[in-house]
């Protein structure tokens, strides 16, 4: 509980420096003050594979181990990681509408295969949430999610492998040779969105073990029931 | 309790029981995305093309997927339900009719937020003012989408594969929906009209809730 | 419209049901006066179920003719009283998603009944406690007890309760044994059926035996 207050505190500190950074810091001169997003973009995206890929790591060793611990890690961090892919997207659309007219860059492979991706995480969530019992869904969603950590990069190779064959100019938001001073608030900023990933996620399985204690201290199904009172039958 | 009273009340649960599975928002809406981005994949980066398919697309998926809200789970009454709506003395016409409005409102929540979606992922190239046309057209459509799953969900009640035979049995019946739904915006872009289409649209929606409140009891009857 | 029985609540005359090409029952016939308890007693597959659905009107006749509370089966008349049957099947008719207070609501609003009363109903079954569970996370017993409180709050005039008792404890059969009580002191009529005659023999006034879809034996 204090550790997860202490990391709230710690992301909520580093993201307010990375956000005076990303305002102070200059532009880009062909793209303006958009060139600013990339501070959320950027560090969104890496979160994003962060979490998916603390998942996958989460689901194996629940394969292995078999411990509630592993199951909880696995199901935050797909939570987070999902919050993070939107705002990556969601960023990366704005971007787009702002310099190029289209939220919706086909030239640029990331952008599907990220989509792809945030829908196969989507179905993660969808599945956990159709099985009541918590063991065969630990055991399932597990399987899962070992699953898209070997789909997620062919799903990538592939998007990427179509791109080259249909070769167009794009500009994205990052990439670009920047000013030193983009170079710190970016830094910083990929500080900041772990950290936040960390104290998220840290959060989230706080919930769940409380949400499952709660679940333990339900009176047991026999124990609800009380007496009849039939001689209240008439008052019905 | 009035007919209508009995409509509302099912709406309402059925709306209440959707809230907790979330089928809509949780798997079909998601899917239906999916179908969105790769379509695109499928076609290559042109992007003349994609601008160009956009509303098609929107349509087509809108309408095959539509399908499967109309069919979720929340709407399957078990065979001890739909008993117990019979000896609680349910009006069949009235179980209809509030399956159509709860249906109707998610089927239009769906086709709002697939258009988002297809306005983000194609920008297609849209007539001016047609913000209100296509909210007509997408309404129109929802309520024709649900009243004929409704319908093709009683008729396939409790069988195997419900899902998929009651889709085989609706999309070719579906066909003025998705026409009266593509070509209201085509014909504002053409500049020919869009009172035929809306009302193609109005009339099969009314068509089909004079079937279902007609045919009620023979359905009620029929799984029987 | 309430159509008025002449006589008997129940009449089957030679009544026989097929179901999926199976002939399930035939040449039925019966009949069931005001504040009476038929028992049906017969072993698994006789047909005992079907004739339960065959009363309430859930089943129709393909052979000889019925007359349910006035209404003539197989015929549109039955709507006109279906709320006065009352049914509790194997399998509990209650929501799964919703919990046992709001499956309460959600029936008491359809049948018209008032809401108001539903606190009451789920105190005399002893549910009071349990209300808030949804249908899933109940157990068997609970979930009879919860149909036993719709029953009372919507007191249909014929009550059909098909292997009821099974799996129950002893306060939970004393409720089912109220209900039917209550049902006859207001003149209706009760049709049990179980496979377990012993369970009848207490509780009704008349015991038929049925086998293989016939009528073997009245009592």
């Amino acid at each position: 509980m204090r550790t997860t207050r202490i990391l709230m505190v710690i992301a909520a500190i580093s993201l307010g420096a990375g956000l005076y950074l990303t305002f102070t810091s200059p532009t880009d001169r062909l793209q303006g003050e958009f060139t600013r997003i990339v501070n959320i973009h950027a560090p969104s995206m890496w979160v994003a594979f962060l979490a998916f890929g603390v998942t996958a790591l989460a689901s194996i060793m629940w394969l292995i181990f078999k411990r509630t611990a592993w199951d909880r890690l696995a199901e935050a961090s797909v939570e987070t990681g999902v919050i993070f892919t939107a705002t990556g997207l969601f960023t990366g659309m704005v971007w787009g509408q702002a310099v190029w007219g289209r939220a919706w860059d086909w030239a640029d492979p990331r952008m599907a295969s990220t989509a792809v991706m945030f829908f196969v995480y989507i179905g993660y969530l969808a599945l956990r949430k159709a099985i009541p019992d918590p063991i065969m869904r630990a055991r399932r969603s597990a399987i899962l999610g070992a699953i898209a950590v070997i789909q997620v990069p062919l799903v990538y190779f592939s998007v990427n492998l179509f791109r080259s064959l249909h070769q167009t100019q794009s500009i994205r938001p990052d990439g670009a040779t920047m000013p030193d001073a983009m170079v710190v608030a970016l830094l910083v900023n990929f500080v900041a969105f772990t950290l936040l990933y960390v104290a998220l996620t840290a959060a989230r399985i706080q919930v769940a073990k409380a949400e499952e204690e709660r679940a333990a201290e339900t009176v047991p199904a026999g124990d609800a029931v009380t007496t009849p009172m039939l001689s209240e039958v008439e008052d019905v | 309790m009035s007919f209508w009273d009995q409509a509302v009340e099912i709406a309402r649960v059925d709306l209440q029981v959707e809230r907790r599975i979330g089928d809509v928002l949780r798997i079909i809406l998601p899917f239906a995305v999916v179908a969105l981005l790769v379509f695109p994949l499928a076609l290559g980066i042109d992007l003349a093309a994609i601008t160009r398919i956009g509303p098609a697309v929107f349509w087509a998926i809108g309408v095959l997927f539509g399908m499967q809200v109309a069919l979720r789970q929340a709407a399957d009454d078990r065979p001890e339900r739909r008993d117990l709506y019979a000896l609680l003395g349910v009006d069949p016409a009235a179980r209809f009719v509030g399956r159509s409005m709860s249906g109707s409102l998610l089927m239009l929540g769906f086709l709002l937020a697939l258009m988002v979606a297809t306005l983000l992922l194609y920008s297609p190239r849209l007539p001016e003012g047609w913000p209100i046309p296509a909210a007509a057209a997408i309404l129109l459509t929802s309520i024709g989408l649900t009243e004929l799953g409704t319908l093709a969900g009683e008729v396939t009640a409790g069988l195997r594969n419900r899902t998929a035979l009651a889709s085989l049995i609706v999309a070719p019946l579906a066909i003025p929906l998705v026409l009266g739904g593509a070509q209201t915006l085509e014909s504002l872009a053409r500049d020919t009209g869009i009172l035929p289409w809306l009302l193609l649209l109005f009339a099969t929606d009314l068509a089909l809730a004079v079937a279902g409140v007609g045919l009620a009891r023979p359905i009620e009857e029929a799984s029987r | 419209m309430r159509l008025e029985p002449v006589g008997a609540n129940v009449t089957l005359d030679e009544a026989g049901v097929s179901l999926g090409g199976l002939v399930v029952l035939r040449g039925i016939s019966l009949s069931i006066g005001p504040a009476e308890v038929l028992g049906i007693a017969g072993p698994n597959g006789s047909g005992k179920t079907t004739l339960l659905r065959l009363l309430a009107t859930l089943a129709r006749p393909d052979q000889g003719s019925g007359r349910v509370l006035g209404a003539t089966l197989g015929t549109a008349e039955v709507y006109a009283i279906r709320h006065d049957i009352g049914l509790i099947g194997h399998v509990p008719a209650l929501i799964q998603e919703l919990t046992l207070r709001e499956n309460l609501q959600h029936a008491a609003r359809l049948a018209g009944e008032d809401v108001s009363r539903i606190d009451r109903a789920l105190r005399v079954v002893g549910l009071e406690a349990a209300a808030d569970r949804k249908v899933g996370q109940s157990s068997h017993g609970m979930l009879r007890r919860a149909e036993t409180a719709r029953l009372l709050l919507t007191r249909p005039r014929l009550l059909l309760l098909d292997e009821a008792f099974s799996g129950l404890d002893i306060s939970a059969r004393e409720l089912i044994d109220t209900l039917v009580e209550r049902s006859v002191s207001a003149g209706g009529s009760v049709v049990m059926v179980s496979h377990d005659a012993t369970q009848l023999a207490s509780r009704a006034d008349r015991i038929m035996h049925i086998a293989s879809g016939r009528i073997e034996a009245a009592a």
